[in-house]
């Protein structure tokens, strides 16, 4: 499996709110084993599908500078609906505070309309750099990597369909 | 070893705090578990197995959130609860406060009556029954 | 990739504790997505690993004839980042006891003597929460690969950690 949980940004309100999908398909591997003839997605992947639409507004907020994000602590995770092959996950992560290494956010999953899940969410973010003295090669490569990933999945778009301040 | 009113609400403020992950001040005594807080069903086992162990209590599956109540044509019609239901109701939730309900009694307000308040009414009346 | 996060018991108190091992290595192919050139065992893989191993802990109360799946994670707090070639072990604690309606975990992720996480969940049964489920046969949460891998029917023989001898 690719370990990428945001299929498409659909809304962007930089240090704000970010609305993102992830499709689930039975082409996906690990279902079989999650559950063998019921596959659902698993608990943990709704989180990161979470985790990483969150990432997407913490890299908005500092122009990709920051190149390793990662969850720190989810509070209060609860489930709802399962989400099914051939469903989307649309994930709404609202920012509660932006900070230079840390940031906590609010964040739902829905499918088909239902709470699939809920969470709250403290991402920390810096540089292989800060933990790898050899790091910087890879933080420039890795902020090359995000910038091409954000044009993949509509993140232009979504940034370019806020109302321009006057 | 008696513990004071104040001492009971801090020790449930603080198992309502790490099992609902809301802020101290959320938990004030009007404050319904379910509607205000957004317990969901899942946290209202969390919420027994703290308080069991922050006041060594057992506490019966239903006592304090009573969750088959409803089942019995007894005691609920056209989504109200009858003079019967609400005498049940009083029987096992003595901590509860059923005044406002009884004006009204529809079934899915019950779960407006679980506030703060009742637990910590609760555990002051399971506190000193245990005490003999 | 198989959707399996632990690799072996290595201790289990039936309905109080068990203790899993993890093994984290570079032929695992998401170490390559998370992150490109920099690999770091995933965080919520391994909230994963510890409801998986607590998962075990608590359907072997019911001898794995309940469908136990994760209700809720209360907390998960991570301190240190975990890379390839190091073993985590993950400890599930029971808080209070195993109920029909349910059961809550502590859990703690280990390195060595390093705190790796700190993580609280709670189970319920699948029949009792969520969606309805189609009926069906057998317990495909505690389905037959997973009880074969884990080698989940040698789980009692593991015990209690061997007590020091007497002086």
């Amino acid at each position: 499996m690719k370990f990428y949980l945001v299929d498409h940004i659909q809304e962007l309100e930089p240090s704000d709110r970010i609305v993102a999908v992830k499709n689930l398909t039975l082409a996906e591997e690990y279902l079989a084993d999650h559950f063998p003839d019921y596959p659902v997605m698993p608990g943990v992947l709704m989180i990161e599908a979470l985790v990483q639409s969150a990432a997407w507004l913490v890299r908005v907020a500092n122009d990709f500078d920051q190149t390793l994000i990662l969850l720190k602590e989810a509070r209060n995770v609860r489930y709802g609906t399962f989400v099914r092959p051939g469903e989307r996950l649309v994930m709404e992560v609202t920012a509660k505070t932006i900070g230079p290494t840390e940031s906590t956010f609010q964040a739902v999953g829905r499918c088909e309309g239902k709470k699939a899940v809920q969470a709250k969410l403290v991402l920390e973010h810096g540089l292989v750099a800060d933990e790898d003295p050899t790091g910087e090669a890879i933080d420039a490569s890795l902020r090359s990597f995000w910038r091409k990933r954000f044009n993949l999945i509509g993140g232009p778009r979504a940034l370019g369909d806020r109302p321009e301040e006057s | 070893m008696a513990l004071s009113h104040d001492e009971i609400t801090d020790k449930v403020r603080e198992a309502l705090v790490d099992a609902l992950g809301v802020d101290e001040d959320e938990v004030t005594p009007e404050a319904r578990i379910g509607a205000d807080l957004g317990a969901e069903s899942i946290d209202y086992l969390d919420i027994v197995f703290r308080l069991e162990k922050a006041f060594n209590i057992k506490i019966p599956r239903g006592d304090l959130f009573p969750d088959n109540i409803l089942q019995s044509e007894e005691f609920v019609q056209d989504g109200k609860m009858t003079a019967k239901g609400i005498e049940e109701l009083k029987t096992r939730l003595p901590h509860a406060n059923l005044s406002a309900f009884e004006k009204d009694p529809k079934v899915d307000d019950i779960a407006d009556l679980f506030t703060v308040d009742m637990i910590v009414r609760y555990i002051d009346l399971k506190l000193g029954q245990d005490a003999g | 990739m198989r959707w399996i996060w632990i690799d072996r018991f290595t201790e289990f108190e039936r309905g109080r504790r068990a203790v899993a091992v993890k093994a984290v290595t570079m032929a695992e192919e998401h170490l390559h997505d998370h992150v490109p050139g920099y690999p770091l065992h995933p965080p919520t893989l391994m909230i994963e690993g510890m409801a998986q191993t607590a998962g075990v802990l608590v359907g072997d109360v019911f001898d794995f004839n309940e469908k136990v799946i994760l209700a809720k994670v209360t907390r998960a707090t991570f301190h240190t980042h975990v890379r390839p070639g190091e073993l985590i072990h993950f400890e599930a604690v029971v808080r209070g006891e195993v109920r029909p309606e349910g059961a809550a975990i502590t859990g703690r992720i280990t390195r060595g003597t390093d705190l790796v996480a700190d993580i609280e969940l709670m189970f319920a049964h699948l029949d009792q929460s969520r969606d309805p489920v189609e009926p069906g046969d057998g317990n495909f949460v505690f389905n037959e690969d997973f009880i074969r891998m884990l080698r989940m029917r040698s789980l009692r023989n593991l015990g209690q950690p061997a007590p020091t001898p007497d002086a």
